[in-house]
């Protein structure tokens, strides 16, 4: 079994993989094309720009880059070493400026592993560390072996007291543990249906809708099916949606296996393993004294479909798109019950069965009013950059259309009102928010990093207060409480971080 | 491990409605009813000066400016009073700072969180005498709590109880007590 090696000598100073180098150039090569691609392939740019400057020099500039890239990856390779110093992982890198990077274990709040396709052949992987300082403070080998890697992860991951002299400790507890969790086909293929990177795709398409639409133009110039296309204005509409979901359905669902491929969640014990991916093998390690909310989230057609994910937060995680949760600790595809003993596991003793409070119905009023002005300022606008084209419909028209936008902006409203909800239970809270669908942050009460209590002269009057819990990814707020409770809870919450074990 | 849940009672808590607050010092006002001036004189002249082609428009731009300018000076008369209104609080387990006029803002920090603690001042604080005092938890990419308007005698007290504090809370020794004006 490939665990039983001895491990690596962590205390000597270690290198990359000499492998590092090539692998440390397809990954930037891929990292640049992939935040450019929109400006290399939106408007046609790099077509025009191969074409201004003359095919030869351009695959010249090419090679020159290659070469400059290869001598600057060698040397990067040259200067970068690493090694731990008792519980503390000394890193020295730098190609211009010499830097020395020091991670103590006790700081450590999130260890991941990646290895993409063109790893695996050498046995090579991706390890990043992250501090409590968050995403900022993210360390990366771009290139070691997985033996070393795991070795790493081992010592820096736990802060259990162990013996100094056993520089195999790490192999007792590797790979063992209790499986949570694994993930079904079909529970994946729904993931994809019900996450958002149905929204996330439809971003990242959006710039190749005018070279598609230039291309349509000059393939279908005068065909009988664009006719009959221009003849029937809705059904060219209905089949556009339609075949547009569908696509959109069909690259989320694929991005769903290529992610969460053979998803498994593993128990062990101080932290919690998971290890995913299709191609690119990624194992993620979750420090259970770190977790600091869980979050219980559901899309609309989650919400109908019955399926959600659980994103584990730590320090420094803002809430963020489906890109950001991609590098989050994320369990996919749960079930509802699914998602409850899972949460149950992470938060001992909370049962999830109180049933949450509201918010005042003047917070669903205020909503109505805020949407109804934003309303009201978007058809200005555009009615101002219509001017004589905007459509001029009879009277009638005109209270149809209000009475259709009224009936709109309730249902916005009262269905974020309705989302919104809290609980306390124990030494654990609950808060819900949406519209369609739902996202119930779950956290102990004394994991709140800050409190604060908001009244506008309105709430002022109506006895309401805003109450805003600040928390290690981000801020919950809950609008319009009654002032009394908003003050019960902020001085409990206090209480249970100031003085955690007393108040409960 | 036995897992315990019992009950406190909410009125035996200490309630942050009761704390003490002090009352930031009185030059924050003039300070920030100056920094909003410049701004303001900054974008009336932009308002006044920006060169536009429509003649309609046009005609319409020393309103527009006067308009800006006017905006301009109701805002610094409502920093000025919200300035006056601002107060803050160090009790043993955290810092409190109220804020607002139209809207009420007390935060709430608890000094267990507390990482890190800052001293900033602009040129023109420094011409008052004030300083500000920014409070950073882990993970946080700004400050998370930032008192403004302190006398910079005052900042200093409060910045060496609140970095005694992180010494104590790391050693496990007892709390020292907050300075003397300061504490709720």
């Amino acid at each position: 079994m490939k665990h039983q090696h001895a491990s690596p000598s962590l205390e000597h100073w270690q290198r990359l993989s000499p492998w590092a180098v090539g692998l440390l150039l397809v990954t930037s090569a891929i990292s640049i094309v992939r935040q450019h691609l929109p400006l290399v392939f939106g408007a046609g740019a790099g077509l025009v720009f191969i074409e201004r400057i003359g095919l030869y020099e351009a695959l010249l500039g090419g090679v020159s880059l290659l070469l400059a890239a290869i001598l600057l990856s060698l040397q990067y390779y040259r200067r970068f070493r690493f090694r731990l110093d008792g519980d503390v992982l000394v890193i020295q890198k730098g190609l211009f400026e010499h830097r020395e990077f020091k991670v103590a274990a006790r700081h450590v709040q999130h260890i991941a592993i990646h290895q993409p396709v063109y790893m695996r052949l050498f046995g090579v992987v991706q390890w990043q560390v992250e501090t409590l300082a968050g995403e900022a403070s993210r360390i990366e080998l771009p290139g070691i072996s997985r033996d070393l890697a795991e070795a790493l992860g081992q010592r820096l991951g736990s802060s259990a007291p162990r013996d100094p002299k056993a520089s195999e400790w790490h192999e007792s507890s590797a790979k063992g543990g209790q499986i949570r969790f694994t993930i079904t086909p079909w529970a994946l293929t729904l993931h994809g249906l019900t996450s958002r990177s149905i929204y996330v795709i439809a971003a990242m398409l959006s710039p190749l809708i005018r070279p598609v639409e230039r291309w349509a133009h000059e393939h279908f110039p005068g065909s009988g099916a664009r006719e009959w296309l221009i003849d029937s204005p809705f059904m060219t509409l209905g089949l556009t949606v339609v075949a547009l979901v569908a696509i959109l359905a069909t690259l989320a669902v694929f991005a769903s296996w290529w992610r969460f491929h053979g998803y498994e969640l593993r128990d062990d014990g101080e932290r919690h393993v998971q290890v995913s991916g299709l191609l690119q093998r990624q194992e993620q390690a979750l420090s259970l004294r770190r977790l600091q909310v869980v979050e219980w989230a559901q899309t609309g057609l989650g919400r109908v479909l019955g399926r959600g994910y659980l994103v584990c937060r730590q320090f420094g995680a803002p809430g963020g798109g489906e890109a950001e949760e991609g590098r989050r600790f994320l369990v996919p595809g749960l079930t509802r019950a699914q998602g409850g003993d899972l949460i149950r596991t992470l938060w001992p003793g909370i049962s999830m069965s109180n049933a949450l409070s509201g918010v005042s119905v003047i917070y669903r009023r205020v909503l109505m009013l805020r949407i109804s002005l934003a309303l009201v300022a978007g058809l200005v606008g555009l009615s101002w950059l219509a001017g004589e084209g905007w459509p001029s419909p009879p009277a009638w028209g005109w209270g149809v259309l209000a009475v259709i936008l009224l009936l709109v902006v309730w249902i916005l409203a009262y269905l974020r009102w309705k989302a919104l909800g809290w609980s306390r239970e124990g030494r654990y809270m609950r808060v819900r928010q949406g519209l369609w669908g739902h996202r119930t942050s779950i956290f102990p009460l004394h994991n709140v990093i800050s409190v604060s209590i908001q009244q506008s002269w309105l709430q002022r009057r109506r006895g309401l207060a805003t109450l805003h819990l600040f928390l290690a990814n981000g801020r919950l707020t809950l609008p319009f409480l009654d002032k009394r409770v908003a003050v019960e809870l902020a001085d409990r919450l206090l209480a249970s971080v100031e003085a955690p074990l007393s108040v409960e | 491990m036995t897992f315990s849940n019992s009950s406190v009672e909410p009125d035996t808590l200490p309630a942050v409605e009761e704390a003490r607050l002090t009352s930031v010092s009185p030059r924050l006002a003039p300070c920030v009813a100056l920094q909003q001036m410049w701004r303001w004189l900054l974008l009336t002249t932009l308002a006044l000066l920006f060169p536009v082609t429509n003649a309609t428009l046009a005609v319409w731009q020393p309103w527009f400016a006067a308009g800006v300018g006017g905006l301009g000076a109701m805002m610094i008369v409502a920093g000025w009073l919200e300035a006056k209104r601002r107060a803050y609080g160090v009790r043993e387990h955290d810092v409190i700072y109220h804020r607002g006029l139209l809207i009420h803002r007390t935060q709430v920090l608890p000094l267990v969180r507390l990482q890190h603690v800052e001293t900033l001042s602009s040129p023109i604080e420094r011409a008052f005498g004030l300083v500000r005092l920014a409070c950073f938890t882990a993970g946080g990419r700004g400050a998370d709590l930032l008192l403004e308007g302190l006398p910079a005698r005052r900042a200093e007290a409060v910045k060496h109880y609140l970095l005694s504090r992180l010494d104590s809370d790391g050693d496990g020794q007892p709390p020292p007590s907050p300075p003397p004006s300061a504490s709720g």
